[in-house]
């Protein structure tokens, strides 16, 4: 340990001064701070919870629950969980340095996160469950509870990442509490209720029982994970810190783009698939009796279908998003009703959807010098790659206002036409996004009453958002007008979609010329 | 007989922010001929190329490519091919696959898919994504995508980047094949070996500031 501390002050004798009097100081203000500012709000939303759970809203809320963890164990296992800062990686990771002193204090590190991570866990549980007694041993319980289980699947997460074997297991997990949540919100409101009812009413022994229970396995997977920190090989760990250090470097640069070509380079690297050639109709060197486009436009469709092969080689993604047609459902089921959460849901989840097949258009925008090797025009391609995001979102939307108008949180109607209707705003929106670059930290930050708004940021961020919203506002209207101007809602949404999508296409243009826009690329090389 | 000019540089100056990059250059390339652009660090051979792609308008000047100015069309990228520093790939492609993208967008092609691979030493690398390749058989693959499709005038920024000996040798006899069917090429380059293996007409720049 001695060592590892030598080399590590070693390391930072070159860097930021040591910590003085008065960066203590601030340290310890803000945190009084936080905790001034914090204690009211959460004290009261915690005394709210105090009562007898709604049986109807158990299941939803279990699933929500249980779809939340297994999101935290997704992370922690995508993230590594252990992983380095630059300097370490570098320098500490590939010497003859125990590994686990090493790892040892980002492996510290891990316990807090999950620990904080856990008391969210424990107070969602009791929000859901209630408290029709005993309110603070129940909240003492359900706080162990979910800290136990936090801290207990980063542990597994680390046991994953020394070993497949431990790898394998945690992704098994990782699908059994899917299930779980399918299952709490498919038979929450029917036959499981009864079972869940008797949970939320279990005496308080039982829970404390349970989360000693819990607490034990979390000890001893816990204690694995410490010893298996030794093992942990070097390669995974500097492929964690690479990209926990590009995570962290886009962060801070609020670039918030890269984290997705972070995911997606790291999704394909290493990768070996199965080239398989381009369908018939779209390629002009096949033969047979499939009939061929002409090419002005087959081109363009040509180019587009990396966007549709990239997505079917993806079908983890694809099943991740048609379980998220049921989230509006349950949050509508939660909330007893069409709720803002519920709203926000079927919004996002709709150009999410979208969103997920314009990597493409991303590239092209980013990096034009492919879209000019291939030499098809810029609104050509636009409108090609146009075709999946609409059809996504399209199925994306018609499946969740389907779940919605069967959970009965809309009125009976034609909802789901909206889906389909609604679809080419949202493929405009995702594309535009798709095309909207960096962010630009040159533009002013205002201040309000209510705090300080940088505009680059906020820009960047309602990019696409604006016009979808924009073509998507009949559709948008709709749940608070209500069923009796449907019809007319339909047909404006018809048309507005329509509209903003054909304005969006003819005012598409390839990418500026000058590559120094696009943040990341380094200044222009004069040669 | 006079060969047809394909490009025509006039007294051609460049600034960037304020700086001058280029200053007084010309430049004639007729359709056969292969011109190798060279000289020191940011002497201005990439501005030059991208210039010539309609990139970077000049300050002053004329620059005629094709029989008309450069600009960044389809039209235009239909007969010209720009191949960078930094080859790039679309994510979820295979090497063969991006390719067979290259043969169904164009329709006609100057190689089968895969002649392609194997002249251009990718295909045991053909079923695996251009993350996961080498530095070296990125640039292959740009330019086999490059030299898979027709096109009239090539411009090549450091087309030698990354490539070993024996393959700068076998690209410097496919861009003089290219050259011989028709095209034009030039191409900025640091390797005056590559640039007289391909027998290039060499202009060397002068720094402008």
């Amino acid at each position: 340990m001695n060592e590892v501390r030598a080399v590590r002050a070693l390391i930072r004798s070159g860097g930021r001064t040591p910590m003085s009097w008065s960066d203590r100081y601030v340290a310890l203000f803000g945190l009084a701070m936080a905790v001034a500012v914090l204690a009211q709000p959460v004290a009261s939303v915690v005394a709210a919870m105090a009562g007898q759970a709604d049986p109807s809203r158990l299941g939803a809320g279990v699933a929500l629950i249980a779809l939340a963890y297994a999101g935290l164990l997704a992370l922690a296992r995508t993230l590594g969980p252990v992983a380095l800062p630059a300097a370490d990686a570098a320098w500490l990771l590939l010497s003859p340095l125990p590994r686990r002193t090493v790892l040892g204090r980002s492996a510290v590190i891990l316990p807090a996160i999950s620990s904080l991570a856990g008391v969210g866990l424990g107070l969602a549980l009791l929000a859901v469950l209630g408290a029709p007694d005993q309110f603070t041993p129940r909240l003492v319980t359900a706080v162990l509870l979910g800290v136990s289980a936090a801290v207990g699947g980063m542990a597994a997460a680390v046991l994953a990442q020394a070993s497949p074997q431990w790898d394998s297991w945690l992704q098994g997990a990782l699908v059994v509490l899917v299930i779980v949540a399918a299952l709490a919100a498919v038979l929450g409101s029917g036959p499981g209720r009864h079972l869940l009812v008797a949970v939320a009413d279990a005496p308080v022994s039982l829970g404390a029982a349970s989360a000693a229970l819990c607490g034990t396995v979390t000890a001893l997977l816990v204690r694995r994970a410490w010893a298996a920190l030794g093992r942990v090989h070097a390669r995974t760990v500097l492929a964690a810190s690479t990209r926990a250090g590009r995570v962290a470097a886009a962060t801070v640069a609020l670039e918030l783009g890269a984290l997705t070509w972070i995911a997606e380079d790291g999704h394909w690297r290493g990768r070996t698939l199965r080239s398989r050639p381009w369908p018939a109709p779209l390629s002009g060197s096949l033969s047979g009796p499939m009939p061929r486009l002409p090419r002005p436009l087959s081109a363009p469709l040509a180019l587009a279908w990396q966007d549709w092969r990239r997505l079917g080689r993806r079908p983890g993604r694809l099943a991740a998003l048609l379980a998220a047609t049921a989230l509006p459902a349950l949050a509508a089921q939660a909330a007893g009703g069409l709720s803002p959460v519920a709203m926000i849901l079927v919004a996002g989840g709709a150009l999410t959807a979208a969103v997920a097949c314009t990597t493409g258009a991303r590239r092209d925008e980013e990096d034009p010098s492919l879209a000019r090797l291939f030499g098809v025009g810029a609104r050509a391609a636009l409108t090609a790659r146009a075709l999946l995001p609409m059809l996504l979102s399209a199925a994306w939307l018609t499946l969740a206002l389907a779940g919605l108008t069967a959970m009965g949180a809309l009125p009976a109607g034609p909802w789901w036409l909206f889906g389909p209707l609604s679809a080419p705003a949202l493929a405009a929106g995702a594309l535009r996004m798709a095309r909207r670059g960096f962010v630009d930290h040159s533009m002013p930050v205002i201040d309000t009453p209510g705090g300080a708004i940088p505009v680059g940021p906020l820009v960047w961020a309602m990019t696409g958002v604006d016009i979808a919203a924009l073509g998507c506002a009949p559709a948008l209207l709709a749940p608070a007008v209500g069923p009796t101007a449907l019809g007319a809602l339909v047909a404006a949404q018809a048309l507005s979609g329509v509209a903003v999508l054909t304005a969006f296409l003819l005012r598409a243009r390839r990418a500026a010329a000058d590559p120094a826009r696009l943040g990341y690329v380094t200044p222009i090389d004069l040669g | 007989m006079v060969a047809e000019s394909i490009i025509v540089v006039r007294d051609v100056r460049v600034e960037l922010s304020g700086t001058p990059i280029l200053r007084g250059v010309d430049l004639t390339v007729a359709r056969g001929d292969i011109v190798a652009v060279v000289g020191v660090n940011g002497v201005g051979k990439s501005t030059l190329l991208r210039c010539l792609a309609g990139l970077q308008p000049p300050r002053s000047g004329e620059v005629s490519v094709l029989d008309r100015p450069p600009a960044d069309d389809s039209d235009f990228w239909r007969d010209v091919l720009l191949v960078g520093d930094e080859p790039a790939w679309y994510p979820g492609l295979t090497v063969r696959e991006h390719l067979e993208l290259m043969h169904a967008v164009h329709r006609s092609s100057r190689l089968e898919v895969e002649t392609a691979l194997e002249v251009f030493g990718l295909a045991g690398r053909a079923d695996m994504a251009p993350l996961t390749l080498s530095t070296g058989q990125r640039q292959r693959l740009s330019l086999a995508m490059a030299l898979l499709r027709p096109s009239r005038l090539l411009l090549l920024d450091e087309p030698e980047r990354g490539l070993d000996a024996t393959f700068r040798k076998r690209l410097a006899t496919m861009l003089t094949e290219y050259a011989a069917a028709g095209g034009a090429v030039v191409m900025a380059t640091h390797d005056l070996d590559f640039a007289r293996i391909t027998r290039a007409r060499r202009i060397t720049l002068e720094a402008a500031a």
